[in-house]
């Protein structure tokens, strides 16, 4: 029983604090087309969290694939998304496209 | 069709071999009403997967921003209890098996638990099971000229994970109750801690726990996306490049959970444990 209360703090909480961080973080654009991300080297500050807006125009699922910080979203055939990004320490961060991991690569680079 | 089929295959990889454990150690047990809850959770879960696999198509903002990461999270934790809780459980029934009471399983007891049965099927395949569907139904919508063979792939890729799980099924239950307790009890326990810590990597992408670089990177020896980098990912938790968090979590977590299992035990056979494991 505690755990389900646990489990539902920690949700509420996320809720709020993926809201609030969404609302005022830097917007940057990423397009998928023809199962490739454009651009594919996406610049961004180091330790500010941002907010990717992922628009897939392809006919089909992609799913954004990164290791390191480890993040998995879907965005649906035709839709956009917003993905909330953590602050990311100077380096490179690749990311695929899992579905289409030949041609869907790209980089983010913070600096 | 080559690459469909690893995807699919390791995404339902985890659930194959979670409901093969489990259909084997009910079977031992001679819980048959267990087997009926472990369908049907098995069932329910992948109904789940299409509906959500459905409502993520249609869904938008905010909703579709955070929605389906707050679910997976909640389902990761959920998948480690649940887990966690059915170890110990084994624990409970290896002891008792070896005390000669094999015939004395507390059948109200039982009874009264096996719904959790079913919600670790649950939990089991809709975990990866609406990213799958999603993929599926991407493939084929992309599929009208000449892309068939991605779409026989990722079948396929399924149909190979589900003959694995029956592959475990058929051996667990050649093998010995002393082996298989033991054995399977560990094999969850290692599966759990690579959730958990899967769970504490995905609360850091979110940005709700804080990042740390990588501790190591053996992303040269054995990749995450290979097929033997997704299946020890599946049996043991593997990640090529995982931060202090993830890596504290999956050894607290292996340690504590391992102690709790396996090193309490009544002053009479202390005696015997440590002299067998040495």
């Amino acid at each position: 029983m505690k755990g389900y209360v646990a489990l539902v703090a920690l949700l509420v909480m996320a809720v709020g604090f993926v809201g609030a961080a969404v609302a005022a973080d830097p917007e940057l654009p990423l397009v998928l087309e023809k199962s490739r991300w454009q651009p594919d080297v996406i610049k961004v500050k180091a330790g500010v969290p941002f907010v990717l807006v992922i628009t897939n125009k392809d006919k089909g699922p992609e799913e954004l694939d990164m290791l390191t910080p480890r993040i998995e979203k879907v965005i649906p055939a035709g839709k956009t998304v917003r993905l909330k990004m953590p602050a990311l320490k100077p380096g490179k961060y690749p990311f695929v496209g899992e579905y289409h991991s030949e041609t869907a690569k790209a980089t983010i680079v913070a600096e | 069709m080559g690459a469909t089929f690893i995807i699919t295959l390791r995404e339902a990889f985890e659930a194959a071999l979670i409901l093969g454990i489990i259909y084997t150690y009910l079977e031992k047990v001679g819980a048959r009403d267990g087997v009926r809850y472990l369908t049907r959770g098995g069932v329910l879960g992948l109904l789940a997967s299409v509906g959500m696999g459905i409502a993520v198509s249609y869904l938008s903002g905010p909703l579709l921003d955070v929605g389906p990461d707050l679910i997976t999270i909640a389902v990761v934790f959920a998948a480690v209890a649940l887990l966690t809780w059915h170890a110990w459980w084994m624990r409970q029934h290896a002891r008792l098996i070896r005390g000669q009471v094999q015939n004395r399983i507390d059948e109200a007891r039982t009874s009264n638990r096996l719904w959790v049965v079913g919600l670790i099927a649950f939990t089991a395949v809709f975990r990866e099971g609406a990213e799958t569907v999603l993929f599926l139904w991407g493939i084929m919508a992309q599929a009208g000229g000449g892309g068939w063979g991605s779409v026989v792939g990722g079948v396929a890729g399924i149909g190979c994970a589900a003959a694995l799980g029956w592959a475990i099924f058929r051996g667990g239950r050649r093998l010995s109750l002393q082996h298989f307790f033991p054995v399977t009890t560990v094999f969850i326990m290692l599966l759990a801690a690579g959730l958990l810590s899967s769970g504490i990597a995905r609360l850091q992408g979110i940005g709700l726990l804080p990042l740390s670089d990588p501790l190591w990177n053996t992303s040269w020896l054995l990749s995450d996306g290979s097929i033997a980098g997704g299946f020890l990912s599946g049996l043991v938790g593997y990640r090529s490049q995982p931060t202090l968090l993830e890596a504290c979590a999956y050894v607290v977590y292996v340690v504590v959970v391992g102690l709790l299992l396996f090193a309490r035990r009544t002053p009479v056979t202390v005696g015997l444990a440590s002299a067998s494991r040495s």
